[in-house]
Formats: structure tokens, sequence, C-alpha cells
């Protein structure tokens, strides 16, 4: 039995990071489905795009809101697939964005069929591109913590694989257009 | 800055579409221009270590219901294609891609060929593209390009070739 946390928990304990909700911007598969399970929010961006666009997505939503704050949350096999987002997102220097990294090892979506980046140490991938202080293991935080952290920053959570998929969104893209439109203007 | 930025007919022609970011990797012919679109005051433009990234920048600005111009070269866009099918086409997002169409009559590079007949092959079919001489195109191109896609509700691609004959308005 493991200890770690599941991936629907680690994404609602970083969401409490925050005093108020944040964007969160999730990963198509396995993050947009524990996202809407851990609490559907019209301040959610389910991304249908390819595996890893979410960082990519987070970044133009955090350029046109830079009074908001915004939270991509990215699995271990997506991450792979747009690791030069990392580059770029150094560069853009956000203040307001933040990534969430959930390690599960596996490509949950895909027969759990086990990811290339399995035996990869995210938290050094995370500082190598964001600096020590602004990586830092979802465990270690505290709201207070958090709050004190430079952005753009990484959190990375080491999670459990789930036995099953998450539910299915049960949303079109035209609700979910339309439903984070207006959130976002408001 | 500022009267570079009256000498670049496609800055001007962005600017005047005021969108809310600007994004991209660079092709020679784009050099000038998103080197103008990094000094704006008036928009950021995010540099993408990627193509495909920018489709997914773009398409974050424009889930919040703001203009985002994408300028990349057409073997980028090719690179990009995943994105644009289930993030520009699935959510219906007008936000406006500027590609250099490398590899024409006039542009004869050997390594540019088959970009562009596979920009054929491959993007035309799935998205509008409308095309323009890089060095003759009208002033309102970008605001025009804008409103098509704010209609149509989906990505436009603006594609810019070098033409025989024309002025050429390409550094490389």
């Amino acid at each position: 039995m493991s200890n770690l946390p599941s991936q629907q928990d680690a994404i609602a304990a970083a969401l409490a990071l925050y005093p108020s909700r944040p964007f969160a911007v999730s990963d198509i598969g396995s993050q947009s489905g524990w996202l809407k399970g851990a609490g559907h929010d019209a301040r959610n961006l389910y991304v249908s795009g390819p595996m890893g666009l979410a960082t990519s997505v987070a970044l133009g939503l955090a350029a046109v809101r830079p009074n908001d704050q915004v939270l991509a949350i990215a699995g271990d096999g997506a991450l792979a697939m747009n690791l030069t987002s990392l580059a770029t997102i150094v560069g853009a220097k956000p203040r307001n964005l933040s990534i969430l990294l959930v390690d599960n090892r596996v490509y949950e979506f895909t027969a759990s069929v086990p990811t290339p980046t399995r035996e990869m140490d995210w938290l050094a991938v995370g500082r190598a591109f964001f600096g020590a202080d602004q990586c830092v293991r979802l465990s270690d935080l505290t709201a207070e913590r958090w709050a004190g952290i430079a952005r753009p920053a990484m959190i990375v959570a080491d999670v459990a694989p789930a036995p099953a998929k998450p539910p299915a969104l049960g949303m079109t893209p035209a609700m979910i257009r339309m439903e984070f439109l207006k959130a976002s203007k408001a | 800055m500022a009267q570079a930025a009256t000498d670049d007919r496609l800055y001007r022609s962005i600017a005047a579409a005021k969108p809310k970011l600007v994004t991209g990797v660079p092709d020679g012919m784009l050099a000038q221009t998103i080197m103008l679109c990094a000094a704006s005051d008036d928009f950021p433009y995010i540099a993408c270590a990627r193509e495909e990234e920018c489709i997914g920048v773009a398409s974050g600005a424009a889930m919040a219901g703001e203009r985002a111009v994408v300028m990349v070269q057409n073997a980028g866009l090719l690179n990009s294609l995943g994105a644009l099918a289930t993030m520009g086409l699935r959510y219906g997002l007008p936000f406006v891609v500027i590609v250099t169409n490398r590899g024409a009559l006039a542009d004869p590079n050997g390594y540019d060929i088959e970009k562009r007949e596979a920009f054929d092959a491959g993007v035309r079919p799935m998205a509008r593209v409308f095309d323009f001489d890089a060095a003759d195109f009208p002033d309102d191109l970008i605001p025009a390009a804008f409103k098509w896609a704010e209609a149509a509700r989906k990505p436009v691609i603006i594609a810019l070739e070098k033409r025989l004959g024309s002025g050429g308005g390409a550094a490389a």
C-alpha cells in the first residue's frame, strides 16, 4: 500500500495553498479528470490539446491576466512532451504562473504504461529551470511558505498511480470554452 | 525603435489589430517584425522555444477572449498541427497565425521545397489559409484576419511568401 497521495488529493492540496481560487489549466486525460474530481470550478480550463500543452496554454492565460494567479497542472508523461515550455516560461518571467507536476511514473490514461521519465528527478529538473527556491515538493509546502515563493515556480508532487481512470469530464468543448470565458472576464 | 516600427508594415498591421499578446519562433522573413514586437510597449511578445508552444500560448489568451497572434515558419506550423486541431479548431479559438510559406518559386532554397509541399498537403485541408505577397499586402491585413477569425470562430492562417517580380520583403 502506497503512502503517496492520490493525484486528485495532490491537486486539491495544491489549489488549497492559494488564498483565493487560481485559474487551473490541466493537461488532457488524467490531469483534467482529476482536477474536475477535486472540485469543478468555472476557473478550471480543461485542455484537450496535445499532451503537455497545459503549461503553454497557462502561459498565454497568465500573460493576458497578469493580476490573477495561474496554476498549470501537468503529469510527468505530459510535461516530458513539452519540456521546452519550461525554458519558454523562464524567459517570459510571468509573475503569476506556477506549475504543479504530478508524477505517478505511468501514462495513466494509456493502460498505465511506464513513462520514460520514471527514473528522473523532477525536483532537480525544476530547480535547473526555475532555481532552488522556486521548485519545491508539495509535501514541504504550507500556504504561508507558498505565498512567499516568487513566480514562476514549480511544485513537484509524487502521487500514487490510480487503480482506474478518472470519471469522464462530461463537458463539450463549447461548454468548457464558454464557462471559462465567462470566468476569465469576471 | 519607434521609427523602425513605422518602417515595418507587418508590425504596423499587427499593432493595428490591438492584440493582447504576440508569440512566435523566428524565421528570417519575420525577424525584424519579431524584434519590433519584442520591443513593443503595447503587448507582450512571448518567445517560444518550439512552435507548438505558440499555439498553446495563443490558445490560452483566446480562451480568455483576448486577441493573440502567432508568427512561425511553415515547417514550424507543420510541427504544430496536433495543437492547431485539438485546441484552435476544437475549441473554436479565433487567433491569427502568420506563416512564412518558404519554398515559393521566388524562394527556392533546396531545404524549403518539401516544407512547402507538406504545408499544401497538410495545412490547407484542415484550416483556412489566405495567401499574400510578403512585400505587398494591405495595411489592414491583420485586423481583417481577426475579423474573419472572430466571425468564423476558428483560427485563420495568413501565409506570406516571396513572389517573383516583387520587392522581396524578406531578410533571409
